[in-house]
């Protein structure tokens, strides 16, 4: 179905073609119904080897013939001696190596090459081995023939140094050489574990690793593999599971955790609260209900909370929080200040900052070179990212902008990348516990990290590029919700937030009734305003909105 | 030393609207020749092939064209006594056509008509210890199983049949170092493959284990200068990746990271004006695959001539409302 051309042909090339068809099918069809008769006979013998392998040649997709072949096979294991198996499995392999010419993307070839292997004896696995070498001579990409070599090293004892001295070799006769990467990404953590981070390269052997990418993409600064295996060399770390911030509200008797990373309540990890030294118990949900990995998690306790002090602890193997909600206070929160700039680098950070200083440095380098070139931009704004993202965000804007220039077509993933970038440079410049979150007037198109604004009182969001709010769930202590200026249809989530008491939607584009209706959920909901939706030019929308929502105190239409 | 970028040029004179018409009938037609060289030739994917045929068929809006009774007949024959469907009379069972039987028959509302219990018996049989799927009894193993069997058991209602943990486990131990999935841990990533992945972590509600960012990078790189988009780097663009890229962007949450006017110009461009249908690239063979494929990307864009297809299941949205199957998107 792949890679054939349509060509014009006479009237006279397509009658010879179509005899020609016709006589191949009258033999197709009499093989098949042939072989399934003889199947259904249980004959295991050489004529069914030959008709099978009539049809296979053609038609190596043919499963159920290799599972005849299959049964054949296993028939003569049981009645045949050591040297008629031998050269019968040895007819095998050249047959199939036969199919494989023809066909080297075939799924049931190379299973079936896989079975003979296992099912002969004493096969011979080194001569397999350079049978992938030639292989993958003659086409490197194929993931069959990769896959098998995998499958061979594994029984022939071929140690991953020796695996991964055949991909420098396979890299340095040819950079663009995706699978080759690819295979040195598995191979590097089992030859130089990092004993600091599972999963992780140590150090020394990384630089070589960088060094080895560098060059590639000074060779060719296009070539997208190297640089996608210079992303993964910068790599990203493992964070271990804690309990990052506990927030206690009197009115709604509700304790909301933040963890490190998401996790499932109940399926990996069981977390307990306690209030005043006694255990409580009570049922753990996501802002959103869903009860699905989440970062954030809610508890809500039975009993009130009276006006006077209390402690809530929450506790998980091997980590605990506390938190006290003074005498009088309405809430309470514990969560620990990040020094700013270090809070999110872990999406980028296995390396030491040396390394990555570095690699900014020989990246800048290349950039003088190739200043149009998007995959030396992108690195470089990463790199910043990962040093210093407040020093450097002026310049990585810069970027931005050129890089949206240069690679057009993937416009929507460059502003969406740029919006994650303020709203973390925003989350460290504003703390952890603000009450009060700033995100205007920054062409924001999507939202990250919203987790982290699960205590704010007051979220301005106006001015920006916003379609949805994605994540806006986990605004659980918003009261006041600015969205002003953007082009948001509908008030998807919103239902989920308890304490929203002032909305604004001036100048979205909401122009259905039902695009509102999550809000009839919202409880303390007083003041609405939605001026400049097309919804306003709706008759009587008026009217059935403060039906929809008769605890309104402020419409503003 | 450049490496050249391996695309296609679209001709001015390539089509560019969409020929619906046509394509109903190339497919109506490509059914009905069962006496025909190709048709026979393709029998070892009988079942996938009626499934491609129905499934773009419906989206297209004439499913009434195809014969209801015959295929269900089809299928039913097909079942095996262990519960597995082959893909045609007399082959063998396999996960591969199980799910292309269950897809037909959740399609046309007749799942009763078969052996149900059977079905999930043997589906959940090929579960292995660590988690991973064989495909039929010889025992190979692959993450398009891991979908296949999940995919099988959501359409039946019936995901507790299998260790829902370990399945998922091992799919992410087919994670890679550029977010995307393989075949088997150690394989590189494909388009086709994270497909099936990321599919089977949306109807398990696992998608938290996704590298969203990452693989939704990795995933719009894949968009060629021609429009196209290719299934893994440095290769050639084809439609059915229009399908598997964009609906892993499309479970992701990350559809718009792309250029849509630009691939649907691609795909608009491997339609056969003659014939219909859709090939992998401007200028080559259709099939039915291509067509299927062609049209569930240009749903997934957005083209009201279509009707909705969903991302995990390739199959109309308002028939997986109508089973009631849920599913995770970012
Ligand atoms: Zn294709």
């Amino acid at each position: 179905m792949h890679g054939r051309l349509k060509v014009k042909t006479t009237a006279e090339q397509q009658e010879a073609k179509r005899k020609e068809r016709e006589k191949k099918m009258k033999l197709y069809n009499a093989a098949t119904s042939k072989i399934f008769q003889k199947r259904q006979g249980q004959e295991y013998d050489q004529e069914a080897l030959e008709l099978t392998a009539q049809i296979l040649s053609a038609n190596s997709d043919f499963y159920t013939l290799w599972n005849y072949r299959k049964e054949i096979f296993l028939a003569f294991k049981e009645k045949s001696t050591e040297d008629e198996l031998h050269k019968l499995f040895e007819d095998e392999l050249s047959f199939l190596e036969a199919c494989l010419k023809g066909n080297p993307k075939s799924y049931g070839c190379w299973e079936h090459r896989c079975f003979v292997m296992l099912t002969m004896p004493c096969p011979d696995w080194d001569r397999e081995l350079m049978l992938c070498n030639k292989y993958l001579e003659y086409d490197e990409r194929n993931f069959h023939c990769w896959d098998y070599r995998r499958f061979v090293v594994k029984r022939a004892q071929v140690t991953p140094e020796a695996e991964f001295e055949f991909t420098t070799s396979k890299i340095s006769s040819n950079f663009s050489n995706y699978s080759s990467w690819h295979y040195r990404s598995k191979l590097l953590p089992l030859i130089h574990p990092d004993p600091k981070h599972p999963g992780g390269v140590k150090d020394d052997v990384l630089i070589k690793e960088f060094e080895l990418a560098q060059n590639a993409f000074f060779t060719d600064p296009n070539d997208q593999s190297a640089w996608f295996y210079h992303r993964w060399l910068l790599g990203r770390a493992e964070k271990q599971l804690a309990i990052d911030c506990v927030y206690v509200s009197r009115e709604l008797r509700r304790v909301m955790v933040r963890l490190s990373k998401p996790a499932k309540i109940g399926a990996d990890l069981s977390l307990q609260v306690s209030l005043d030294g006694v255990q409580c118990t009570g049922e753990w949900t996501t802002p959103a209900n869903s009860n699905d990995h989440s970062l954030l998690w809610l508890f809500n306790l039975t009993a009130p909370l009276d006006g006077n002090e209390h402690k809530v602890m929450v506790a998980m193997e091997g980590s605990s929080r506390s938190c006290t909600l003074k005498d009088g206070d309405e809430k309470a929160s514990s969560v620990d200040e990040v020094k700013p700039g270090t809070l999110f680098s872990y999406q980028l950070s296995a390396a030491t900052s040396d390394t990555l200083t570095q690699e900014l440095d020989a990246c800048q380098q290349l950039y003088e070179l190739e200043p149009d070139n998007k995959w030396v931009l992108l690195t470089i704004m990463l790199l910043m990212r990962a040093i210093d993202p407040l020093k450097y965000l002026k310049e990585t804007l810069e970027h931005i902008d050129t890089i949206i220039k240069v690679d057009p077509c993937r416009t929507n993933y460059y502003k969406d990348l740029r919006s994650k970038f303020l709203i973390e440079n925003a989350i460290e410049e504003q703390g952890l516990s603000a009450k009060s979150v700033d995100l205007s007037n920054r062409e924001l198109t999507t939202l990250r990290h919203t987790e982290y604004m699960c205590t704010a009182e007051r979220i301005d969001l106006s001015n920006n590029k916003l379609s949805s709010l994605p994540g806006c769930e986990s605004f659980q202590c918003v009261k006041e919700l600015e969205l002003k200026g953007n082009q948001l249809k509908s008030c998807e989530k919103m239902e989920c937030l308890p304490l929203l008491e002032d909305l604004s939607l001036t100048d979205n584009s909401i122009s259905t009734m039902e695009g509102l209706r999550p809000l009839t959920l919202c409880s303390k909901l007083k003041k609405l305003n939605i001026m400049g939706n097309p919804l306003c030019e709706q008759d009587d929308f008026v009217e059935e909105l403060r039906n929809m929502l008769p605890s309104l105190d402020t419409l503003i239409t | 030393m450049g490496t050249p970028v391996k695309d296609v040029e679209l001709k001015d004179s390539a089509p560019q609207n969409l020929l619906l018409d046509k394509h109903v009938a190339y497919i109506e037609a490509y059914s009905a020749k069962k006496d025909e060289y190709e048709y026979v030739m393709t029998e070892y994917l009988r079942m996938s092939g009626i499934y491609w045929g129905l499934t773009v068929m419906d989206l297209m809006g004439s499913l009434d064209r195809m014969s209801r009774e015959e295929v269900l007949d089809f299928v039913k024959g097909c079942q095996h006594e262990c519960g597995g469907f082959g893909a045609s009379i007399g082959h063998d069972p396999h996960l591969l056509y199980t799910l292309s039987a269950v897809q037909i028959l959740s399609l046309y509302d007749g799942v009763s008509s078969v052996n149900v219990e059977k079905i999930i018996e043997f589906v959940s049989s090929l579960q292995q210890p660590d988690g991973s799927f064989y495909g039929d009894k010889w025992g190979e193993v692959d993450t398009r199983f891991s979908f296949c069997a999940v995919a099988c058991l959501a359409l039946l209602k019936k995901i507790d049949a299998i260790n829902v943990d370990k399945a998922v486990n091992y799919v992410l131990s087919c994670m890679n170092f550029d977010g995307g999935f393989g075949c088997r841990p150690g394989s590189e990533s494909h388009s086709g493959q994270i497909y099936c992945c990321v599919g089977m972590l949306s109807i398990l509600n696992r998608l938290h284990h996704v590298q969203a960012d990452m693989l939704g990078w990795w995933l719009c790189e894949r968009q060629l200068p021609s429009g196209g988009l290719n299934g893994r780097p440095e290769k050639l663009p084809d439609v059915c990746y229009s399908w598997w890229v964009l609906a892993s962007l499309k479970i992701i949450g990350r559809l718009h990271w792309i250029d849509r006017d630009k691939l649907v110009r691609f795909i608009l461009a491997c339609q056969d004006e003659e014939t219909g249908g859709f090939a992998d690239r401007p200028g080559d063979m259709v099939d039915p695959f291509h067509t299927l494929f062609g049209i569930a990307g240009l749903s997934l864009l957005g083209e009201r001539q279509i009707r909705g297809v969903n991302p995990v299941f390739c199959m109309p949205e308002d028939v997986i409302k109508r089973i009631g199957v849920s599913m995770q998107l970012l």
